[in-house]
C-alpha cells in the first residue's frame, strides 16, 4: 500500500532526528562503556587470579624449602604452607577466598575459574599440588617417597625424596605458570575483543549518527528549499524593513512592480513608494505597526500599483531582525472599488453625477452658502416631449439624446457648479454664489442651448424642458430645496412647458396636492384601501347578464371615497398604474372564479378589466395575466381587457409593443374590447389590423342618439360597422329606456348603464346573478 | 593487523586440526607406516605426563611429525639423536639443550594445538621429549626409530 506522503514540518522532523542521533550516540556509548567495564571488571578478577597462581609458584618453592628445612630440624610449618596452596589451588579452580600468606597480603576472593584449558590446568596443578605436599609429608615422615600415589601421571623414576620433590615442585611451577598465562592470554583476548566490539560499535554509532545526520541535512536542504520557493513562487511580495532601510525582497517584486532586487534592497524601496504613503511605510517599518497597510508602489513603467501589505514585527526575531512585510497587489480590487464608488454617486449614461451625489454636494453647498451671504440655486429640469422620442426613436436614440443634453448642460454651467441625472429625463442643477439675475439668465441660457437641435438616428430633433429654480440664502434642508424645485417646475410644466418658474410659497399648495396623493396612493395599496365594483353588461335581445366590468375603487381613510379620474391620471403619471393594474386583474379573476366555481354565471361570461396604456408594452401585464389564471384556474376566454382607442393607434414603439402584447394576449383566448370607441382619432378602418372582440360605444353618444340626429347616426354607424368587423357592440352608459329602445333599434348587442345597474361590490352582484337581471326599470334611471 | 591475526590464529589452528585429523583417520586405517605426500607420517600425542609415538619405526627419509598436545599443561616437543643418557641443565629439571643437536622441534603450545615438523631423517634412533621445567623428568620422552 502505498504510503501517503504528508507535509510534516522541519522543526518536528529536525527534532525527532536529532533525537535519534542522541539516542544511537547514547545507546552505543553505553554499549561500549558497559562492555568496557565488564571487560576491565574481568581483568581484574584475571589480573586477581593471576596473582594467585603466581603466588602458587612461590608456595610451592616455599613449602619444599619448609620441609627441607623441617628434614634439618628447623621450626617451619610445611603443612600450614600445604594447606595455603590446597585451598588457594581450590579456590581458583572453583572459587572462593583463597588464603592470606603471612605477612604478605590478604585474602583473596576468587570466582571459579572459565574455560576448559584453564580449568585442566589448574585441576592439574591442584593435582600436582597434592602430589607434591604428599611426598613431602611422606619425606617429613620418613615414609617410603616412591610409595606415594601420583595423581597427576607424572612418572617419576628417581628415588631420591628430595629429587622427587625438585621434580613435582618444577612441574607445578610449570604448570602454575602456564595457567597463568593461559589465563593472561584469555585476558589479551578479551581486551582484544572488546577492543574489536568498540571498534565496531563505534564504526556502528558512527554510521548510523552519518546516516541520520545526512537524513537531517537532505530533510533540512528539501525543507529550506520548499520555503525557499514557496516565498519565491508566491506571487505576494515579501518584503523585511529594518533600520537601514529594505534589507529583503523577494523574487516577486519583478513580477509585481519590475523592479529588481538590486532596486529595491537598502533605501531604494522607499524612492518607489508614495509620497503620500511614506510615512504609513516608514511607521510599519519602525515600530511594526498597524498590522494592515496599503500603500502605493511605482513600477517600471511609471504606473503606482497599490499593494496591501500585512505588518508583522519580527525584530526581536534573531533570524530575521526586521519587520516583515507581506503584501499583495490590490490595484484591480482598489480600482473596482473606485469604479463602483464612482457607480455608486454618477450616472451611468451620461457620467454626470446622481441624485445622491447632487444630495451631498447640495448638503456640503448649503453648509457653506450658510456661512456666506451669497445665494445658491437649485434648478430642476423635465425634458418636454423626451417620451416621444423615446418611443418613436428607440431608447438607443433617447439614450444618445440624453447624453447630448448632459454635455450641453455642462458646456452652459460654470466647473464649479454641479449638473446631474435624477434618472428618466429629469436633470438638477447646483448653481454656487450666484445671483438671482444670474441664476436666471443661466436657467434661459440652458432652454435656449436646449431648442438647438441635436441630429439622433439621422432625424433632428428638438426638445424643450420645464425648469424649477429655487433660490435660497443657506439655513434650510436639501430635501426641502429639492422638492420646491420640483414644485416650481410642475408650476413650469403647468403654465405650458418649455419656460422656467422661479419657487414661491404659493405654488406649494397645488403641487402638494398632486405629491400628497402620490403618496397616499402608494400607502394605499400596502394598506389595501383598493377594492373593485362591477357593473353589468347585458345582452339587450335577451335581458341577462353575459359579463361584468371591474371598475376600481379607493377607499382613502383622508379623503374617503376617492373618484377614479382623481387618482388614475395620477397613478399613470407616477407608475403606479402597473402595480395597480396587477392588483385588478387579480382581484378580477379571483372573483370571475368565484362566480364560475359557484355556478352563478355562464361559460361564456366575462369579466372585463380597464387597462391603461402605460400597462402594455413591456411593463410585465401579460405575465401578471398568465399568473393569475394559474392561480384562480379561470380560462383565458373569461377574461377581458378594456383599453382605449389611443393605446391600441399609438405611433412608435410603445404602440407596436403595446399592439403586439395585446395580440399574444388575443392569441391566448383573452377578450379585447376598445373602450370609450368614438371619441379617439381613429379610424375604424385601423381597427381591421388590431386584435379586437368588441367595442364600447362612448356613453356620450348614447345619451346624444335620442335627441341629436348626429349623435344618433354616429351611434349606427359605429355599430353597423362593428358587426361589419364581425364585433361586438356595447352601449355604455344606458340609463333611460329610450336609450336602450335607441340602442335595440340600432341593433346594438350590449348594454351597460344605470338603466340596468349601477357598478356594485361583488357580493351584492352575487345576489343578482343568482336571481337573475332585474326588470329594466326607467325609474332607476338617475343621473 | 597483528590484532586481526590474532583473532584468525584459532580459527587457522581449529582448520588445521580437521585437517590433520582426516590425515590422522586414513592414516590409521591402514597397517604400518603410512606414507603421506610431506612423507612418512608419524603422530605423536602429548598429554601430561606422557609421550605416545604411532608409529615407532619409519623407514628413513622425509617424516611428517604431527605432534597433538592432549594438555592439560602447555607442552613441545624436541626431537635429538639418541643417546645412553640426555645431559640436564643445573637446575636438574630440564634437557640442556645446548649441548644437543636438534633434529625436529615443534614449538610448545597448550591444550588442544597441533604442530607438526617435516624432517628428513637418516636412520637410527631418535629421541622425542617435552623440556617443558621438570617434564622431561616426570615421563614426557619417547623413542622413534628410523630405518
Amino acid at each position: 500500500m502505498l504510503r501517503r506522503l504528508e507535509f510534516r514540518p522541519l522543526a518536528a522532523r529536525g527534532r525527532r532526528t536529532i533525537a535519534a542521533i542522541l539516542v544511537t550516540f547514547a545507546f552505543f556509548s553505553a554499549l561500549t562503556l558497559t562492555l568496557s567495564i565488564w571487560t576491565t571488571k574481568g581483568s581484574q578478577h584475571r589480573a586477581t587470579v593471576v596473582e594467585v597462581a603466581a603466588r602458587q609458584r612461590t608456595l610451592a618453592e616455599r613449602y619444599v624449602s619448609e620441609v627441607l628445612l623441617a628434614r634439618r630440624g628447623a621450626r617451619v610449618d610445611p603443612g600450614n604452607t600445604a594447606a595455603i596452596l590446597a585451598r588457594s589451588g581450590d579456590a581458583l579452580l572453583n572459587g572462593g577466598t583463597a588464603p592470606s600468606v603471612w605477612g604478605d597480603d590478604d585474602e583473596t576472593k576468587l570466582t571459579a575459574a572459565t574455560g576448559g584449558n584453564v580449568r585442566g590446568q589448574l585441576k592439574q596443578e591442584r593435582r600436582l599440588v597434592a602430589d607434591l605436599t604428599a611426598t613431602g609429608s611422606a619425606f617429613l615422615a620418613n615414609r617410603s617417597v616412591t610409595d606415594v600415589p601420583l595423581t597427576a601421571h607424572e612418572h617419576l623414576s628417581m628415588t631420591n625424596p628430595v629429587g622427587r620433590l625438585r621434580v613435582a615442585r618444577g612441574v607445578d611451577l610449570d604448570v602454575s605458570l602456564n595457567a597463568a598465562r593461559t589465563i593472561a592470554i584469555a585476558d589479551d583476548h578479551a581486551v582484544n575483543h572488546l577492543i574489536v566490539v568498540q571498534a565496531v560499535l563505534g564504526a556502528l554509532g558512527l554510521f548510523v549518527s552519518l546516516l541520520l545526520g545526512w537524513a537531517l541535512i537532505a530533510a533540512t536542504r528539501r525543507q529550506t528549499a520548499h520555503f525557499r520557493s514557496l516565498v519565491t513562487s508566491s506571487t505576494d511580495l515579501v518584503l523585511v524593513l529594518g533600520a537601514d532601510g529594505c534589507r529583503y525582497v523577494s523574487e516577486s517584486v519583478t513580477a509585481m512592480a519590475g523592479r529588481t532586487e538590486a532596486e529595491m534592497l537598502g533605501h531604494g524601496f522607499e524612492a518607489f513608494v508614495h509620497s503620500n504613503d511614506g510615512a504609513a511605510v516608514r511607521e510599519a517599518s519602525a515600530r511594526g505597526r498597524p498590522r494592515e497597510i496599503v500603500f502605493r508602489l511605482r513600477n517600471q513603467s511609471g504606473e503606482w500599483r497599490h499593494l496591501e501589505a500585512h505588518v508583522t514585527d519580527l525584530r526581536q526575531d534573531k533570524s530575521v531582525r526586521g519587520v516583515v512585510l507581506n503584501a499583495r497587489d490590490v490595484t484591480e480590487r482598489i480600482e473596482l472599488e473606485e469604479q463602483l464608488t464612482h457607480q455608486a454617486f454618477h450616472d451611468n449614461l451620461t457620467g454626470l453625477p446622481n441624485r445622491a451625489l447632487f444630495r451631498d454636494r447640495l448638503d456640503q453647498a448649503l453648509a457653506r452658502a450658510e456661512r456666506s451671504d451669497r445665494l445658491l440655486a437649485v434648478l430642476l429640469v423635465d425634458l418636454d416631449g423626451f417620451k416621444q422620442v423615446n418611443d418613436s426613436l428607440g431608447h438607443d436614440a433617447g439614450d444618445q439624446l440624453l447624453q447630448e443634453i448632459g454635455r450641453r448642460f455642462r458646456s452652459v454651467v460654470r466647473a464649479s457648479d454641479t449638473v446631474a441625472r435624477f434618472g428618466g429625463d429629469e436633470f438638477a442643477l447646483l448653481l454656487e454664489e450666484v445671483t438671482e439675475h444670474e441664476a436666471v439668465t443661466l436657467t434661459q441660457r440652458l432652454l435656449d442651448r436646449l431648442a438647438a437641435p441635436v441630429t439622433i438616428a439621422g432625424r433632428p430633433v428638438a426638445l424643450g424642458a420645464s425648469v424649477g429654480v429655487v433660490l435660497h440664502s443657506g439655513s434650510g434642508q436639501s430635501e426641502e430645496l429639492v422638492r420646491d424645485a420640483d414644485v416650481a417646475m410642475y408650476a413650469a410644466k403647468d403654465a405650458g412647458r418649455g419656460r422656467y418658474e422661479i419657487f414661491c410659497p404659493e405654488m406649494a399648495k397645488d403641487v402638494g396636492e398632486l405629491l400628497g396623493i402620490e403618496h397616499e396612493l402608494r400607502l394605499g395599496l400596502q394598506r389595501g384601501e383598493f377594492s373593485l365594483d362591477y357593473q353589468p353588461e347585458i345582452e339587450l335581445e335577451t335581458a341577462t347578464i353575459v359579463g361584468a366590468e371591474a371598475l376600481l375603487r379607493w377607499h382613502s381613510p383622508t379623503r374617503g371615497l376617492v373618484p377614479p379620474g382623481r387618482f388614475i391620471p395620477i397613478a399613470e403619471t407616477t407608475g403606479l398604474i402597473v402595480p395597480l393594474g396587477e392588483f385588478v386583474v387579480r382581484q378580477a379573476c379571483a372573483q370571475a372564479a368565484e362566480w364560475r366555481g359557484a355556478g352563478l354565471v355562464p361559460e361564456s361570461f366575462v369579466t372585463w378589466v380597464n387597462v391603461s396604456a402605460k400597462q402594455l408594452g413591456g411593463n410585465g401585464l401579460d405575465k401578471v395575466i398568465q399568473r393569475a389564471f394559474e392561480e384562480t384556474g379561470l380560462p383565458p376566454g373569461a377574461l377581458g381587457l378594456e383599453v382605449t382607442e389611443t393605446a391600441v393607434v399609438e405611433q412608435g414603439v410603445a404602440g407596436d409593443r403595446a399592439r403586439a402584447e395585446l395580440k399574444l394576449l388575443h392569441e391566448q383566448g383573452v377578450r379585447i374590447a376598445i373602450d370609450d370607441f368614438g371619441t379617439g382619432f381613429s379610424s375604424l378602418g385601423q381597427l381591421r389590423h388590431f386584435p379586437i372582440d368588441m367595442i364600447k360605444v362612448d356613453y356620450s353618444f348614447v345619451q346624444g342618439a335620442m335627441h341629436d340626429a348626429k349623435d344618433a347616426a354616429i351611434t349606427a354607424n359605429l355599430i353597423n360597422l362593428a358587426h361589419a368587423l364581425g364585433l361586438v357592440a356595447v352601449a355604455e352608459g344606458i340609463e333611460s329606456a329610450g336609450q336602450l329602445t335607441s340602442m335595440q333599434s340600432f341593433g346594438c348587442d350590449l348594454g351597460q348603464g344605470y338603466l340596468f345597474a349601477r357598478p356594485m361590490p361583488a357580493e351584492k352582484l352575487n345576489n343578482l346573478l343568482a336571481h337573475g337581471a332585474p326588470e329594466f326599470a326607467p325609474d332607476e334611471a338617475v343621473a | 593487523m597483528k590484532t586481526v591475526m590474532r583473532q584468525l590464529t584459532p580459527w587457522l589452528g581449529r582448520l588445521s586440526v580437521v585437517t590433520l585429523t582426516v590425515l590422522l583417520a586414513s592414516a590409521c586405517s591402514a597397517s604400518g607406516p603410512t606414507a603421506v605426500a610431506g612423507g612418512t607420517l608419524v603422530h605423536v600425542s602429548e598429554r601430561d605426563f606422557h609421550i605416545a609415538v604411532t608409529p615407532n619405526h619409519v623407514p628413513a627419509g622425509d617424516v611428517l611429525v604431527v605432534m597433538r598436545n592432549h594438555g592439560p599443561d602447555t607442552h613441545e616437543l624436541i626431537m635429538v639423536r639418541s643417546r645412553s643418557r640426555l645431559p640436564l641443565r643445573r637446575d636438574g629439571l630440564t634437557v640442556d639443550e645446548d649441548v644437543l643437536s636438534a633434529v625436529g622441534l615443534v614449538e610448545g603450545a597448550g591444550p588442544g594445538h597441533v604442530g607438526q615438523a617435516r624432517l628428513h631423517l637418516a636412520p637410527g634412533r631418535y629421541e622425542l621429549f617435552c623440556n617443558m621445567a621438570g617434564h622431561f623428568m616426570a615421563g614426557m620422552h619417547a623413542e622413534l626409530v628410523v630405518g
